[in-house]
């Protein structure tokens, strides 16, 4: 089933498919001096590598680009008209319209004049033929492509002037909700896509000249309305127009969209194909029959692309958004651009595949860049789309340049790295849920908790390996993507192997040639404990060597903060010991270090404050004692005979346990038990009453949590 | 330390020499590594020496006397093969090999240059395909199988190692897509077809011609001969060969730092 649409995010689908047939039209314009067999003089360039596959594309796009345009035009009018308001209608429409296109055309008119004399020059090889004159008609007058938005004027105007008439006539609405059942009924049972094109064949048919390829003449020679494309486009506009009226219609071509495609692609297919075989239409059944299967492919295309637009770009999309607001000043001012680029490549000995999209590209650099810079935030965007955007919108929570950050007063205490109301999550997995902690000056933070708790993502959000989805990470005072903050870091990661046949000493002075002031590489080794092993291939080292190696990497560039992700796996109590040695002397120097750690000892042993993550959330922090204090639990065990249940009725009893005949009971007043303890039972013998270590501490948070 | 003596650390760019010297450095044991490991050495080096020895001294020597393009022809596919090979397996299965070992991530976290392995990489690979690539030219101007003057010689030398260029490239891409493990047949199975179908080791039926330009070899190779003015086998302008590697290397580059990006 199709999830219901609200009208918002329908105009954002819409809006896309607008862009996309403006779009589309710069990327027609693109390929038209590439056509196989056009006589030189038809467009600004032909091209030395012509392409029968940019001739069919061309074709296909041409076939359904501007009437999908004039649909949602109509789409839009209704809307607009609805919401403004006639008055206001016609004032907004003589801005947004009226104005670029008298505007557009006297400044785009020479540029394109001068660039197809430039291009016609080149092809005749430097001798101008006479330049084709104008037809000698009344109206006869070079629209260039900005004919679209004069025959939207004019449909405007008919269909405003037909909307105010059926007002005046169909008082009881009786016609008008008939004329809204049949749309949505049209398109549900697949008859609009078949009967919307009649009309447009009818018109095609009726030509003397018809050459397949341009589908429906293009009205640009004149300004008398043209009967193909004021009927064909006039259809789109007003069926547009119809569907923004009749409520279930949108749904209607939502759910149909594969369907229309599916139409499109046949009809189109059947075109191609007769099309090479005879690309002039002659009287008979083929001329007939190819206007008819345009009409189905045309609408086909129209409707499904739609469709697909509604089904599958719903939703708020900046990207989406941007373009489309770009597009139309784009399809306003590509022409010469386009051309001037085909008229420059036109000679080059590539091949179109390589010419081709460099045209693309090189013009939508351009065009963006001016619309970026020229258009957007200027009076010219305000008359386009309506509104102005600021030269330099800053999304929330950005970052100011990171070559120059206001470094934060660390002295004394202050945090050296923070993470502040962290959320990260990988897919539906949260790792880390609004989370707090942060590193003063020259304190060891020992972040404890078990596998999957969040604690390696911490540390990566700190050494600028992924970023946040929430909140503020800082290292030193700023952003640690920067790599001048990160010369402050010194690092030891789990699961990493340095390459095997590189010495320690040389993976030490690799590492110091990072860093702007590191220890020379005899120091690092003998600070990490590791001298004996200079010379020794990293391949070749004891698990345990490979991780003291590790280390001395991670110092030697004397860091300020030092991140040290389990760095005792492996190691034999000896090596440990002497590691921690290390580690003391660095807090010694000043450095802060962060330490994540399985071993509890580990963190009693060194750590001034500890962590507890679990889940991702921070779930008790402070020094080793406040830690021990928070969970002010003693641990009582003695020989007894008193049954477990008895036990564990009694105030201030946590837990009881029982091992043969040792009873272990934890409790919050260890007084009172005891005392209550050997008041009930005359022969406890090897009474014991101790502090309970983090491990239980530990143990008792991370089960609470859970 | 004082806030002052922080600003400096955090804030200033290193010295320069510092930054290249951590750049010559990374490149210095990128060689190392290289020719510390028989597994990448051996092959690249011994393997296109060997088979030009084996081909165009005893196969076709005979050949050679005869018609001396033949020479050319054949000295131009080992020679091509000689620079692509380490140019392709030495990035490529070493940075696989890298990301496998978790040694990617740690450079990213270290205040490593963000470029410097990639340079590393590919001045190394640039490296191993001079090595390679001599001891043919000498083994084919000392049997006198290579009929050229030194000026072409020396142009066709200079295109063979811009020729490595977008190989470097090929290999990155495969690297920074699949295992370690896996990394040395997917190099193979995109870089073995090419050896054959792109003409380089033997001409092509006319019926296969259209195909030929879809391999980067068949670029290098017309790259060579136009730079070397060798026209008995220019099939395609000079430019389409240069467009070709230039898109080939931008399209191996793009999607090597779009992957990384991703995945790191």
């Amino acid at each position: 089933m199709n999830k219901q649409i609200s009208p918002e995010n329908r105009l954002h689908a819409l809006d896309a498919v607008r862009g996309f047939a403006l779009l589309l039209g710069v990327a027609f314009h693109a390929a038209l001096s590439f056509m196989p067999g056009w006589p030189p003089g038809i467009w600004a360039m032909n091209d030395n590598s012509p392409s029968q596959f940019l001739s069919d594309a061309a074709f296909v796009t041409h076939i359904f680009r501007m009437s999908l345009f004039f649909f949602i035009a109509g789409y839009f009018g209704r809307l607009l008209y609805q919401k403004l308001g006639a008055r206001s209608f016609w004032s907004n429409r003589l801005k947004r319209i009226l104005v670029p296109l008298v505007a557009g055309w006297v400044v785009l008119f020479p540029l394109i004049a001068f660039i197809w004399t430039v291009g016609i020059t080149k092809v005749f090889g430097g001798t101008t033929p006479p330049m084709p004159e104008m037809p000698k008609v009344p109206g006869a007058f070079p629209l260039t492509h900005l004919w679209f938005l004069y025959q939207l004027l004019l449909i405007y105007v008919a269909v405003i002037a037909v909307r105010s008439i059926v007002a005046r006539l169909d008082t009881a609405q009786r016609l008008r909700c008939i004329v809204d059942a049949a749309v949505v009924g049209s398109i549900r049972t697949f008859a609009a896509v078949f009967t919307l094109g009649l009309p447009l064949a009818a018109a095609l048919m009726s030509l003397s000249f018809w050459f397949y390829w341009q589908g429906i003449p293009t009205p640009d020679q004149s300004l008398i309305p043209q009967i193909p494309a004021s009927v064909g486009f006039g259809t789109a506009f007003v069926f547009g127009w119809l569907v923004h009226r009749s409520s279930g219609a949108l749904t209607a071509i939502t759910q149909r969209w594969f369907q229309h495609l599916v139409f499109a692609v046949i009809g189109t297919a059947w075109l191609l194909h007769t099309l090479h075989a005879q690309p002039m239409a002659q009287p008979g059944l083929t001329k007939t029959l190819f206007a008819l299967v345009f009409g189905v492919s045309l609408w086909g295309w129209v409707l499904g692309l739609t469709g697909a637009a509604l089904r599958f770009l719903s939703n708020y999309s900046a990207v989406r958004r941007y373009v489309a607001d770009a597009s139309y000043w784009i399809y306003l001012a590509h022409l010469p651009v386009v051309a001037a680029f085909q008229v420059w490549v036109g000679h080059w000995p590539l091949h179109w595949s390589v010419k081709y999209p460099l045209i693309l590209v090189a013009s939508f650099v351009v065009l963006f860049l001016s619309y970026h810079y020229l258009v957007r935030p200027t009076f010219i965007g305000q008359l386009l789309n309506g509104r102005k955007h600021p030269r330099k919108p800053l999304p929330p929570g950005s970052t100011p340049s990171p070559t120059s950050p206001p470094p934060a007063d660390t002295s004394n205490g202050g945090p050296v790295a923070q993470l502040r109301g962290i959320t990260k999550r990988f897919g539906a997995v949260t790792a880390l849920n609004s989370i707090d902690i942060e590193v003063r000056r020259g304190e060891l933070l020992a972040v404890l908790g078990p596998n999957g708790a969040g604690k390696s993502t911490a540390i990566s959000l700190w050494l600028g390996l992924i970023e946040p989805d929430a909140g503020a990470v800082t290292l030193l005072g700023g952003d640690p993507q920067d790599i001048g903050r990160r010369r402050g870091l010194g690092v030891m990661m789990q699961d990493v192997e340095l390459p095997k046949e590189l010495k320690v000493r040389e993976l030490v002075r690799l590492a110091a040639s990072y860093y702007d002031d590191p220890m020379s590489v005899e120091e690092t080794l003998r600070r990490a404990g590791i001298e004996h092993l200079a010379n020794r291939a990293y391949g070749k080292l004891s698990g345990g060597q490979k991780r003291q190696a590790q280390f001395a990497i991670a110092i030697c560039g004397r860091p300020q903060v030092l991140f040290l992700d389990e760095p005792t796996v492996g190691l034999d109590v000896q090596a440990r010991e002497a590691l921690w040695t290390s580690v003391r002397r660095m807090l010694a120097d000043g450095c802060s270090v962060v330490l994540t750690t399985h071993y509890l000892e580990e963190a009693e042993a060194l750590a001034d404050r500890i962590a507890v993550v679990t889940k991702g959330r921070v779930i008790a922090s402070g020094s080793v004692d406040d830690m021990r204090a928070l969970v002010a639990r003693r641990q009582i065990s003695c020989e007894s005979q008193l049954t477990l249940a008895e036990v564990r009725a009694w105030p201030g009893v946590v837990d009881a346990q029982r091992t043969q005949e040792r009873l272990s009971i934890t409790a919050t007043d260890a007084e009172g038990v005891v005392r209550r303890l050997l008041a009930a039972d005359t022969t406890l013998v090897r009474l014991e009453v101790r502090q309970a270590g983090l491990n239980e501490a530990f143990n008792e948070l991370t089960r609470e949590a859970a | 330390m004082n806030t002052l003596a922080l600003k400096s650390i955090v804030a200033d760019s290193p010295p320069r020499g510092r930054a290249l010297g951590a750049y010559l450095t990374e490149t210095q044991y990128e060689l190392t590594r290289m020719i510390r490991n028989p597994n990448v050495a051996v092959p690249v080096l011994v393997l296109p020496c060997g088979l030009y020895a084996l081909f165009a001294l005893l196969i076709a020597g005979e050949a050679i006397d005869k018609d001396p393009n033949v020479g050319i022809f054949l000295f131009a596919a080992f020679s091509i093969m000689a620079v692509t090979m380490p140019a392709l397996f030495g990035t490529g299965v070493t940075l696989a090999l890298e990301r496998d070992m978790g040694l990617l991530r740690l450079k990213r976290a270290q205040p490593a240059p963000p470029a410097a392995w990639v340079v590393a990489k590919i001045v190394s690979g640039l490296v191993l395909a001079v090595l390679a690539y001599v001891p043919i030219v000498v083994l084919a101007l000392a049997t006198g199988k290579l009929s050229l003057a030194p000026g072409q010689v020396a142009a066709l030398s200079a295109a063979l190692m811009v020729g490595t260029i977008p190989f470097c490239a090929m290999g990155l891409m495969i690297g920074s897509l699949v295992s370690g493990t896996a990394a040395p047949a997917y190099a193979n199975l995109i870089y073995l077809p090419g050896c054959y179908l792109s003409g380089m080791f033997f001409p092509l039926p006319q019926s296969m011609y259209w195909q030929a330009p879809i391999w980067p070899q068949f670029h290098v190779e017309q790259f060579a001969m136009h730079l070397a003015g060798i026209t008995k086998y220019q099939f395609e302008p000079l430019q389409m060969a240069i467009a070709s590697m230039l898109g080939y290397t931008v399209l191996f580059a793009g999607i090597t730092i779009w992957r990384l990006k991703q995945r790191g």
